[in-house]
């Protein structure tokens, strides 16, 4: 019955919420209930006043008065904790699949000082900061990267039962956050094809990996880096996660193609994913081609992002 | 984040209130708490400082369960039993007070809070005056300020800041709460309860001289009566409680039927004064009113003997009206045949007092005669009024009249009586209360133990019951002046109250101030806490002409809602808003690209809003980007406010604009 539900109040949240990378909460975003808490406070308060009524005593009438009102105007002051908060997405860089995906958001105050306010992707796991008056308070939020290509978190839960724990106000907003998830990268030795893989008279030299002499020197390590080719050495003297660098075929130039590759399809893309990191750390040049997409020649971090972009989203809507 | 399945713990400043609380919350109990439970308190708020301070552990589920048995075994050992009222106060706290040693989690520290103004509601029971109320807000303000202090925010950190937020949050509640106090229907019990035992003292349906004696030394508040219209002389209050038929020699007592409700004759007809009453509780029925009183109330009925009685015992004060008229005939046409009862004696006892009687009879045939010459006689002859008689022997009457001859009201009214009925007069002793202090402040009669009174009717044909009062004819000044006057010479006056403020009346500021107090607290029981189902209906026929569910519920909604729109604008202050000059402007700015077909989206920066409109409207693009980059300047940056120069950068945008025409985007 609750599931069969799901589903129309995702479709009636995003209409009355709409994703947007800043959401400043107001009267059309804020929902209020009492908390579990406010549900036994009332009953204490049902309570005092059958005393009140059967003991005909005008003090403890006033009393129950006098909580009942606080439980009324209680109602305006959580939602005024709540009310004129900016949340902005700021954002996020990209991780590889089995790490965290780190979602950072900033909160400003609309003028006032908002307390206690709880943030999450769900209501059992929630972070508590305060916003100062005027002011901005930082938040991450992680969340586990599964599976590589667009994480999106969904939408996030504010929350806030200040001044007294009795009601609570709460909003679901959606800043239209995602992270790039790239693809786990697993080391691997690979055929590598020049970019004139069609030249009969490259044939014989085209194996190169692991093993190779041509040691060039150490850099420091990468994800993605081999764990045999650790200089274990180093790290023992504090210098560091240092990895033994090969020097590719000097002079030629590499492609990476997902077509020699053997395994399945998420496989390879680790294993393509594991070149990318390793042949951008050794500044060499290299191509990429994927069924969809043939990326050129190029060397530097913005062929390294754009490889591991199209290897994150191989097979997915951009 | 990892901690989100523990419970939460409770925060420092939450714990101090929460002992804070708990003390106070305490303090009023004190009174009728067993020892044990103090000792009991003392010892689990040490326990659990030392557990906050790592010295000590957690009680084991086996000391719980131990400590509770025990607590249940102390109950019923100092109270007799586990329910009731009493015995379920001292349960209630001793519950609230071991609640605190288990204290873990923030749900344990939430039923803490609750079970607190719980045992607050039950302090009320035992005591409802004033200085209570006003002390009670002391633990309700710290029971909110622990609840806000198990919040996780900077401010529930600090104590000061939580405090105020309690008491402001308090403040704010205030009308709402007034108007739910004024508005809310008032019930009947749903069930009946008993009453805390309260150790009560006042008039007994006995009375031997000695009693009334006693009730001579305390300043104890009986009723307060206030009259609407005109009101009687003091000489005139007498104030019928109770009449004493039957006399064993020694004491006089009431007849059993004489409490009956009954028929009596008599008309209403001439003068009469209104009044309420307010009764403090005395553990019984009986009311006091003016002769001959009437009533139109359920509660309250007119017995056989024109006292008037409630239905239930008085264990609260009860706000009560009645009307009397001074000047009617009581029970002129009833047969002497039924009267038996004014004419009892002893079989034997007292004969010098029989035969003056049968003397007096022969003497002056008229039952009035006899009387007039009864007083004299008491007037002529060397009485004193006096509340330390001597002791006298068997015949006690006959010891008084002929013997000591000093004695106080219940002397001379017994003897009166005896002689009357020897004589062949039907007569009884009435006991009430005789005059009272008049408030000048509220108008109101305050009457007190020491005005206890008990005086003589009698009866005869045609003219049924007369009043009479011996004792105006020995010491007419405790009629006109009260008890303190007529005792000045022997400083018996409140002998035992040393410190009582009615004995310092003669200093004008003390007594100015005790005057005051007494009205205040006047005010406190009839405004407040008689303001039950009939005073509710009264005073909101009063205010509307009418009273009924369609008014209070109106009168509850619609007040509620504006009390609640008065806050929110407090709290909200949507005017502010507008207040920020710069903002001022870029609403202007933002209202006027509006009109040419460009509004601000949703969370639309000014600058991104700005870039937008001047693309729309590319021949005012020079002056959108003028007035955005002068309000950004300002709004973020360094620059000094001027918002006089944003106004003119608008004025010049407005220039450009076309005439009132929508541009169609696209």
């Amino acid at each position: 019955m609750l599931a069969a539900l799901q589903p129309r109040w995702q479709r009636w949240l995003a209409r009355r919420i709409p994703a947007a990378s800043s959401v400043t909460l107001n009267q059309r975003r804020i929902f209020i209930v009492p908390s579990a808490s406010g549900g036994a406070f009332a009953l204490v308060l049902l309570l005092m006043l059958l005393a009140a009524i059967n003991y005909q005593n005008s003090l403890a009438y006033g009393l129950t008065f006098l909580l009942m009102s606080l439980f009324i105007i209680a109602i305006l002051h959580t939602y005024r904790n709540l009310s004129g908060l900016t949340l902005r997405a700021v954002a996020a860089t990209p991780v590889f699949v089995g790490e965290q995906g780190r979602f950072r958001l900033r909160l400003e105050s609309g003028g006032r000082e908002h307390q206690a306010i709880a943030l999450g992707w769900s209501k059992a796991d929630l972070q508590v900061l305060d916003v100062p008056a005027a002011g901005v308070s930082d938040a991450e939020l992680n969340l586990p990267a599964l599976a590589r290509g667009w994480l999106r978190p969904g939408r996030l839960r504010v929350e806030s039962r200040f001044p007294l724990g009795i009601l609570l106000a709460w909003s679901w907003v959606d800043l239209d956050q995602s992270v790039l998830v790239y693809p786990r990268p697993v080391a691997a030795d690979l055929p590598l094809l020049t970019a004139g893989a069609d030249d009969s008279e490259e044939q014989g030299s085209r194996a190169l990996g692991q093993g190779s002499d041509d040691f060039q020197g150490l850099r420091s390590y990468q994800p993605g880096d081999s764990k045999k080719r650790l200089h274990w050495k180093a790290y023992s003297r504090g210098q560091g996660l240092l990895v033994k660098d090969f020097a590719a075929l000097a002079g030629r130039d590499i492609c990476l193609d997902f077509d020699t590759m053997s395994g399945d399809v998420e496989t390879r893309l680790s294993h393509l994913c594991h070149w990318v990191l390793q042949l951008s750390a050794a500044q060499q040049a290299f191509a990429l081609h994927l069924p969809d997409q043939q990326l050129p020649l190029a060397s530097g971090a913005a062929q390294r992002e754009a490889c591991l972009r199209a290897l994150a989203l191989f097979g997915r809507s951009p | 984040m990892s901690g989100a399945h523990l419970p939460p713990a409770i925060p420092r400043i939450s714990l101090t209130w929460l002992l804070v609380a708990q003390a106070l919350v305490i303090v009023p109990h004190l009174g009728h708490l067993p020892l044990w439970v103090i000792g009991l308190w003392l010892g689990c708020a040490g326990w659990r400082v030392q557990i906050f301070r790592m010295r000590v552990g957690y009680p084991t589920r086996l000391a719980k369960a131990g400590l509770m048995l025990a607590a249940a075994a102390g109950v019923l050992a100092s109270r007799g039993s586990l329910v009731g009222l009493d015995a379920g106060v001292v349960l209630l706290i001793a519950a609230f007070v071991l609640k605190l040693v288990e204290l873990r989690s923030q749900r344990d520290a939430l039923v803490l809070i609750l079970l607190g103004f719980f045992c607050v509601v039950t302090a009320y029971l035992f005591d409802d005056s004033l200085l209570a109320a006003a002390y009670s807000l002391l633990p309700v303000s710290a029971l909110l300020a622990a609840l806000i202090g198990l919040q996780q925010s900077r401010l529930a950190m600090r104590p000061w800041p939580t405090l105020r937020l309690a008491l402001g949050l308090l403040a704010q509640a205030l009308p709402l709460m007034l108007l739910l106090f004024v508005f809310f229907p008032r019930l009947g019990p749903l069930w009946a309860l008993p009453n805390p035992n309260q150790a009560l003292s006042g008039l007994s349906d006995s009375m031997a001289p000695a009693d009334i004696a006693e009730l001579s030394k305390s300043d104890e508040l009986v009723f307060t009566a206030t009259f609407n219209g005109s009101a009687p002389l003091r000489p005139q209050l007498y104030w019928r409680a109770l009449t004493l038929e039957r006399f064993d020699g020694r004491r006089w007592s009431q007849a059993p039927q004489s409490n009956q409700p009954g028929a009596t004759q008599w008309q209403p007809s001439g003068q009469f004064w209104d009044y309420s009453v307010i009764a403090q509780a005395s553990g019984r029925n009986w009311l006091f009113a003016l002769d001959v009183a009437g009533s139109e109330e359920g509660g309250v009925q007119v017995r056989r003997d024109f006292s008037v009685q409630a239905r239930q015992p008085l264990d609260q004060p009860l706000h009560y009206r009645l009307r009397s008229w001074p000047a009617v005939l009581r029970d002129a046409d009833r047969p002497i045949s039924e009267l038996a009862d004014s004419l009892q004696l002893p079989a034997a006892g007292d004969p010098r007092s029989r035969a003056w009687a049968r003397e007096l009879r022969a003497r002056h045939p008229q039952p009035d005669a006899l009387v007039q010459a009864l007083l004299e006689h008491f007037n002529r002859e060397p009485y004193h009024y006096t509340l330390k008689p001597p002791p006298v022997g068997v015949d006690s009457i006959d010891e008084f009249v002929f013997r000591t001859r000093r004695g106080f009201c219940a002397h001379y009214a017994g003897a009166m009586t005896f002689v009357l009925r020897a004589a062949g007069i039907p007569a009884r002793v009435v006991a009430g209360y005789q005059g009272g202090e008049l408030n000048p402040r509220g108008n109101f009669y305050t009457v007190r133990q020491f005005d206890a009174h008990a005086w003589v009717e009698y009866w005869q044909a045609g003219q049924g019951w007369t009043s009479v009062d011996p004792t105006f004819a020995v010491a007419p000044e405790r009629i006109e002046q009260g008890l303190e006057q007529a005792l000045s010479g022997e400083q018996s006056f409140l002998a035992d109250s040393p410190l009582s403020p009615l004995r310092y009346r003669q200093v004008a500021w003390l007594n100015q101030l005790r005057l005051r107090w007494d009205d205040l607290n006047h005010a406190w029981q009839r405004r407040v806490l008689g303001y039950q189902g009939a005073q509710q209906l009264q005073l909101l026929q009063h205010w509307f002409g009418r009273m009924d569910g369609q008014l209070l519920g109106t009168a509850l909604v619609g007040g509620g809602g504006l009390l609640l729109g008065l806050l929110a604008l407090f709290l909200f202050k949507p005017w502010r808003r507008e207040r920020d000059p710069l903002l001022r402007q870029f609403r202007r700015f933002e209202r006027m690209l509006a009109r040419h077909g460009v509004p601000r989206q949703a969370a639309e920066g000014p600058r991104a809003y700005a870039e937008r409109a001047a693309r729309q409207l590319p021949a005012q693009a020079a002056a959108i980007r003028v007035f955005a980059q002068a309000f950004e300047a300002q709004q973020y940056g360094a620059a000094t406010l001027d918002a006089q120069a944003l106004a003119r950068h608008l004025a010049e945008l407005r220039r450009g604009l076309p005439w009132r025409v929508r541009l169609i985007a696209g």
